[in-house]
């Protein structure tokens, strides 16, 4: 039987692939589309929100944070309620994570606050005495790319049917109307949230700093 | 639904494992009555000089009009 | 058989691949070494700006010493294997070698793409696939062109019989392929948006706990099919070849392969026991990763047993020493993941460095141990020349032995410390301690680990010395040595 593939290569080759394909089939489709389903009442980001989750990817956040409460009693103690499926219905990736080097974020946005946060990225030190988080001050100054998060959000309007407005989309005209009626005016909001001048100021000259966008998102996560 | 795809994989656990075990029997068995030799084609590994004598021959021909 | 005479095997496209290989371990592992001393020393962080951080740096890290490191040494075991165990050579085919240069330079660009896209953060964020789009249609043609080379050299054999290396190389050729490809489905922005934003940016197919099993399905994978399934191909050909022993059994490594095979595929959900899941998915990974031991310790005990009656090379060989070692520790770390995807183990062990301690006394120990000895044993026939030092082989052997103990060691403890620190309680049911005490205890064993890996590294120098002595200046070999590779 199996010896026999070895001197037919292509029907080794068949013989592999069938064996190898067959438990994803088994495990992964059943499900596909009851895990795709969003919990009542869940919004999608926001582009500001797309934006600084953009920024969480892009300094990769998730090597040392994950966002995955468990169902034990000494994580529901630490972070809150434990996570439910259809709380990450709008994210694409995914951003569970692998390892805790430091806490779960998850419902970071339940016990921290935007100035809490801006001192921490400037200086984790200085609110967590001992931590060994690098200062991410180049967030400060780097500008966040609201452009590909609203590129990402009338994409997933369009492909997956993600409930966006009808104020979502394609094209300049549409980003640029949705940039100065939505965007900034939130942006503004955090940035004075995070008490901090240089920031609102920049959000006023029409620049979100990445650290601001990076907030909006953590603010979220409830 | 559930009912039915628990039967399915116990009922197909069980039969994979009884093809798998009676392959090994196959296996064994047929060597022990001289059927086959497995064995020597580990020698595939020993021997592969590109002028050694291939274990068993392949597709000679089409080698031959390419050179 | 008068006209093959005077033919030769053609080792010119492995020898690119073996230099890619010392090259990519050096800066992997060297990325490795600061990275494992930034948690220990955080100040660490801040050589190079926002490039140096260990958000970014992580990453580069393992896709360094994954697709750098461990694919060129893959594909320089396979293009010298694959012609011997075929019995063709690949100079007998024109259009095979240039699609094997081609191969080698598309690898070239999407490699250094890799690193420049992660060091600017341009990712997906998904581990192991970091890659965008661009580079991940790069990496499909590069797949698609090793299969045609594959394929076209099983084509123009002279061995009826594919030796066991092949099945595993053919299967590591579909496995990645299949895996990489649903994992990596994605749509560009630019496409629907009219335009907007960055052309490199995209958004996964899939979306949250989807995504999730998508993603561990093939990052599971990504560690059977390129960790685990071509480190066997290579082992089957190495251990038998360099110690003149025909492999233990043939019927044992026909069933281990299809066991492997069958098994490996159901245990990727054990990366996401307790999380969201359906329940009976975590359930089936955690018994399918147990019974995972079975085949993998079919191949290991099928290598140790390969060695029977022959046990004093152990003393007396280097590379049998460094390929002995390995099977060894694919023992260890195939016993020791099915005991973390034990559902009530993991609830301690996940999210903690138990599991990158794991990962690494197998990527240490059995990968990297493989791919020295596949460029050792390969370098006398491909160079014709003597291997430059025995000595120095012998003592990077020792040297990064002691090195994957101190890390593996240093990692259970700090794993398992963590683990319990996060769930204790005092007497009235609260917790004891703060996150940040859990992270102020794990100091020590965080510099016990950056020591590990630094003599690990220490041991690769030597290796990349030796080994660029051996091309250029060993003792130069009159014919091919049949089994035992030359050293001085």
């Amino acid at each position: 039987m199996f010896h026999w593939l070895e001197k037919n290569p292509f029907f080794f080759a068949v013989g592999v692939f069938l064996t190898i394909a067959f438990a994803g089939a088994v495990t992964i489709l059943p499900n596909f589309s009851k895990s795709a389903q969003p919990i009542k009442g869940l919004k999608p980001y926001t582009v500001l929100q797309l934006a600084g989750r953009g920024v969480y990817i892009k300094d990769n956040c998730l090597s040392c944070h994950s966002q995955m409460i468990r169902p034990f009693k000494a994580e529901t103690d630490r972070y809150g309620q434990y996570s439910l499926s259809g709380e990450y219905a709008y994210d694409r990736p995914f951003l569970w994570g692998s390892r805790r080097i430091g806490p779960d974020l998850h419902r970071v946005g339940n016990y921290r606050t935007p100035d809490w946060h801006a001192n921490h990225m400037w200086n984790p030190k200085s609110v967590v005495p001992g931590s060994i988080m690098p200062a991410y001050k180049h967030q400060f100054t780097n500008i966040a790319d609201t452009e590909t998060a609203y590129a990402e959000a009338v994409t997933v309007k369009r492909a997956f049917g993600v409930p966006y407005g009808d104020d979502i989309q394609p094209g300049k005209a549409a980003y640029e109307k949705e940039l100065k009626a939505k965007v900034l005016p939130d942006a503004l909001k955090i940035a004075t949230q995070m008490k901090n001048k240089d920031l609102i100021a920049k959000v006023k000259a029409g620049k979100i700093p990445e650290v601001v966008a990076l907030v909006a998102y953590l603010e979220r996560l409830k | 639904m559930d009912q039915l795809s628990i039967y399915g994989y116990v009922i197909g656990s069980g039969i994979m494992v009884v093809v798998f075990y009676s392959y090994i029997v196959y296996l064994y068995r047929s060597e022990k009555r001289g059927h086959k030799d497995y064995e020597k084609y580990g020698k595939i590994a020993l021997d592969d000089e590109i002028d050694s004598k291939p274990v068993e021959k392949g597709l000679e021909p089409v080698k031959k009009n390419k050179e | 058989m008068q006209s093959n005479a005077a033919m030769e095997y053609d080792y010119s496209i492995v020898k690119l691949y073996m230099w890619t290989t010392v090259i990519f371990g050096i800066v992997g592992m060297l990325i490795g070494v600061i990275i494992a001393s930034q948690l220990a020393w955080p100040q660490l962080n801040y050589m190079m700006g926002e490039y140096g951080t260990f958000s970014r740096l992580r990453p580069i890290h393992t896709n360094v010493v994954v697709y750098g490191f461990m694919i060129s040494g893959i594909f320089v075991g396979f293009y010298y294997s694959a012609q011997r165990v075929l019995k063709v050579s690949m100079g007998e085919s024109k259009f095979l070698m240039t699609l094997g240069y081609l191969q080698f330079f598309l690898y070239l660009i999407a490699a250094s793409g890799m690193v420049i896209s992660e060091a600017m953060g341009i990712t997906t964020s998904k581990e192991y696939a970091q890659m965008e789009w661009p580079l991940d249609i790069l990496i499909v043609v590069i797949w698609v062109i090793w299969g045609v080379i594959m394929f076209g050299l099983i084509g123009m054999r002279r061995e009826k019989a594919l030796y066991i290396s092949m099945w595993y190389y053919v299967a590591t050729f579909l496995g990645v392929a299949m895996l990489y490809l649903f994992n990596n489905m994605e749509v560009p922005t630019q496409l629907l948006s009219g335009g907007l934003g960055a052309w490199y940016h995209s958004v996964s197919m899939y979306a949250g706990t989807n995504d999730a099993m998508v993603q561990w399905w093939w990052g599971h994978n990504a560690v059977a099919f390129v960790f685990t399934v071509p480190i066997i191909a290579l082992i089957y050909y190495f251990l038998p070849k360099e110690s003149g022993q025909a492999v233990y059994s043939y019927k044992l490594s026909l069933l281990s392969f299809w066991g492997l095979m069958f098994i490996y595929l159901w245990a990727g959900g054990h990366h996401l026991l307790w999380s969201t899941v359906p329940d009976w998915v975590q359930t089936m990974a955690s018994v399918f990763s147990v019974i995972l031991i079975l085949p993998s310790w079919g191949s290991a005990i099928n290598m140790l047993l390969t060695m029977k009656g022959e046990w004093n090379q152990l003393t007396e060989n280097p590379l049998i020493k460094f390929m002995v070692l390995a099977s060894t520790f694919y023992m260890l770390s195939t016993l020791e993941g099915p005991i973390q995807a034990v559902k009530s183990v993991n609830a301690i062990a996940h999210f903690t460095d138990w599991i990158p301690g794991h990962v690494h006394d197998g990527t240490l120990g059995w990968v990297s141990f493989m791919v020295f000895a596949t460029l050792m044993h390969s370098a006398p026939r491909v160079f014709k020349r003597e291997i430059y030092s025995k000595s120095l082989l012998e003592a990077q052997f020792w040297i990064q032995t002691v090195g994957v103990v101190l890390y593996f060691t240093s990692m259970w403890i700090a794993g398992i410390t963590q683990g319990m620190m996060w769930r204790a309680v005092d007497e009235y049911g609260n917790l004891m301690y703060s996150f940040i005490d859990t992270v102020n205890a794990l100091h020590p064993y965080w510099a016990i680990r950056a020591v590990g890996g630094t003599l690990y590294f220490i041991g690769l120098l030597m290796f990349a010395y030796n080994f660029f002595m051996t091309a250029t200046a060993g003792r130069k070999l009159e014919t091919e040595p049949q089994f035992r590779s030359p050293m001085a």
